[in-house]
């Protein structure tokens, strides 16, 4: 009987232990994503969860060059990154990122093959990124302080704003200052035209306001009526901005100097240790949770026709583009720059002149 | 003297803790970085060498010096703001408060701030700058100004205010401790002696007390010199700080070598800073024994 009180407790102490330890494995699958706000929204990465038993943890970046600078700071923390179009090239150089095996990313073949065909997507003989959605950034404007609807790039630039417009602290202030000045070759500028880019963006300054540094920041300067008129992500600011009522609206529109078009897509981390849960996450991202999930938390577009075909009212699919890969072309797709550290060097140089 | 064993075994129990703080966490770190200012950046990373050409493109393309002239201009007036609000407030409590306990609430709530965290503080003088802001539903209300103002924030003078806000207390931690130091007999005979209070101030307290002016500002300016969050938060197109700039080195520029070559450059200025208010500190010491 004394030895029957002692074992009881012990049985039950190592009950305990076992379904803890058991628990803890169950719980140890995990995924780390660096991404963009609202690419990791509760709503689906809830759901994947449940299906996949991977818990998800993400953390966000604000621009594209935060990336590399994240990785570089000491890799292993992060399993997927999901940089845009003009970023993916150098992930592959600078070797953050490994191959990734399509076949086990359910739903990849029905992804626009204008996107996964990509040519910096398809190198070296391997795939390297998977596409996850796509967009534009066009310009946003506050129709109650302008009395001509504006239609061209030239609204950052004028005088008559001054101290109401915002840009994106981003090496893009490039792409939007050249198309302005009238060049096609955005991504691969000799340097007289960066010299030019350069002064324009100078003499712009004092008409700047703030640079954006995150979506949140835009949002908080055009709700607070600290700016009128700014680049965007389309989709995600307006909506956001007219979400708060604040009594007056903000409205998108496309510049006759083009919006320009990027495309996100998820990269596989070099040598992660949970390519498992990476890979249920890359084929839940295809499916129609994964696909309308995104649609929805961002206001973005769909890579993806056939993962939106149930999900998505017709009204819906038109306005985000579905299967009007046409649209691609009225845009200026992002590319990375030829000359990256040229680029990243002329808009530090910007900022930091007086 | 020679080490014993056993006075060895308890010097070694003693400091062998913080020297090797020292060694692995100072001393290591700084030679790392010296040394990655000699590296190369070549796309997309960089790699190791012996070169110059990050320390040349510092000093010849404007764009740095411009910001660290900037950064040390706005680092300046910060401590100038600190001091002249700094001193009258330590005075009056020290010298002006009789009741110990009163003095010491008002001393705990200049110094509780710095329990709250520095971007919630930062952030909360955006809410008051604004267009939309609290500064200006009061001008707009009062009728002063018909329209709410712009002026107030992303720009230097807010980038100031809110530096002062949040460094102030490092001002009058120290100018508190020397001016509660001053013994009282030195000002009465002072007094005794006819001089008037000004005087007083000038000839015995202030004297006195220029070893916590020069210790407070010293703090106030490094700390403002190396300051990256109220550019961010309240500066404009025209904030950028130095320490912007490394982050900006050792972030999207990805251009580790250039970032520590400029970090070597701040730490220079900075020891020389610190070398500076040391023998500022040595003159001016007055000795009371």
């Amino acid at each position: 009987m004394r030895m029957r009180t002692l074992k009881t407790p012990m049985i039950a102490a190592f009950a305990a232990v076992a379904i803890t330890a058991q628990t803890l494995a169950a719980t140890a699958a995990e995924l780390n994503i660096l991404t963009w706000e609202g690419y990791a929204a509760d709503k689906f990465i809830s759901k994947f969860q449940t299906e996949s038993g991977c818990k998800v943890t993400a953390s966000y970046v604000g621009s594209n060059d935060d990336f590399a600078a994240k990785l570089a700071a000491g890799g292993g923390v992060y399993d997927i990154i999901t940089p845009s179009l003009d970023t993916v090239p150098m992930m592959r150089l600078a070797g953050f990122v490994q191959a990734i095996d399509t076949a086990k990313v359910q739903g990849h073949d029905s992804i626009y093959p204008e996107f996964s065909k990509n040519s910096d997507f398809v190198a070296e003989g391997a795939t390297w990124a998977v596409p996850l959605v796509w967009g534009s950034v066009s310009l946003i404007y506050r129709p109650d302080k302008f009395t001509t609807k504006p239609d061209s790039i030239s609204v950052l630039f004028d005088p008559a704003y001054k101290g109401k417009i915002s840009l994106w602290d981003d090496k893009s202030a490039i792409y939007w200052t050249a198309r302005y000045l009238g060049y096609n070759n955005v991504f691969d500028l000799t340097d007289e035209q960066l010299d030019a880019v350069k002064a324009k963006l100078i003499e712009q300054k004092p008409l700047i306001r703030k640079y954006w540094a995150s979506a949140g920041e835009l949002t908080e300067l055009m709700a607070n009526q600290e700016v009128y008129v700014s680049n965007a992500w389309t989709g995600l600011t307006s909506k956001d901005v007219n979400n708060l009522k604040k009594g007056f609206e903000v409205v998108e529109f496309t510049p006759k100097e083009k919006a320009e078009g990027w495309m996100d897509s998820m990269m596989l981390v070099k040598d992660t240790p949970n390519q498992d849960c990476a890979y249920k996450f890359m084929s839940f991202m295809q499916s129609a949770d994964g696909q309308c999930g995104i649609a929805e938390s961002t206001g973005y577009f769909p890579v993806n026709p056939k993962a939106v075909e149930s999900c998505m009212s017709d009204e819906l699919k038109k306005e985000r583009q579905v299967n009007n890969i046409e649209f691609v072309k009225s845009l200026v797709m992002w590319q990375q720059p030829k000359r990256l550290d040229k680029y990243l060097e002329v808009w530090n140089a910007v900022k930091a002149a007086p | 003297m020679t080490l014993t064993r056993r006075t060895l075994a308890s010097f070694l129990a003693l400091f062998s803790l913080p020297l090797a703080w020292v060694l692995l966490l100072l001393v290591v770190p700084y030679a790392i970085m010296i040394s990655v200012g000699f590296w190369t950046r070549q796309f997309p990373l960089f790699h190791p060498d012996f070169q110059f050409g990050n320390y040349v493109q510092i000093f010849s393309d404007p764009q740095y010096t411009t910001v660290i002239v900037r950064t040390l201009k706005i680092a300046t007036f910060v401590t100038l703001g600190a001091v002249i609000l700094g001193y009258p407030l330590a005075y009056f409590l020290v010298f002006t408060v009789r009741s110990a306990a009163l003095r010491n609430l008002l001393y705990m709530s200049v110094i509780v701030p710095l329990w709250v965290s520095y971007l919630l503080r930062a952030y909360t003088w955006k809410i008051i700058l604004g267009t939309d802001g609290a500064l200006n539903s009061l001008l707009v209300s009062t009728g002063i100004v018909d329209a709410p103002l712009d002026i107030f924030l992303y720009n230097q003078t807010a980038m100031v205010i809110t530096l002062v806000y949040i460094f102030v207390p490092f001002m009058v931690m120290p100018l508190f401790t020397v001016l509660d130091n001053i013994p009282r007999r030195l000002i009465e005979a002072s007094e005794d002696l006819g001089v008037g209070p000004f005087m007083t101030f000038w000839k015995v307290i202030f004297p006195l007390s220029l070893g916590g002016v020069i210790a407070g500002a010293t703090m106030t300016f490094c700390l403002a010199f190396g300051d990256f969050v109220a550019p961010v938060l309240v500066g404009g197109p025209n904030g950028t700080m130095v320490a912007n700039l490394l982050q900006t080195q050792f972030g999207t520029a990805l251009n580790w070598p250039l970032g520590s070559a400029l970090a070597t450059v701040v730490l220079a200025l900075v020891l020389v800073l610190l070398q500076l208010s040391m023998r500022l500190d040595r003159a001016g010491r007055v000795d009371l024994a």
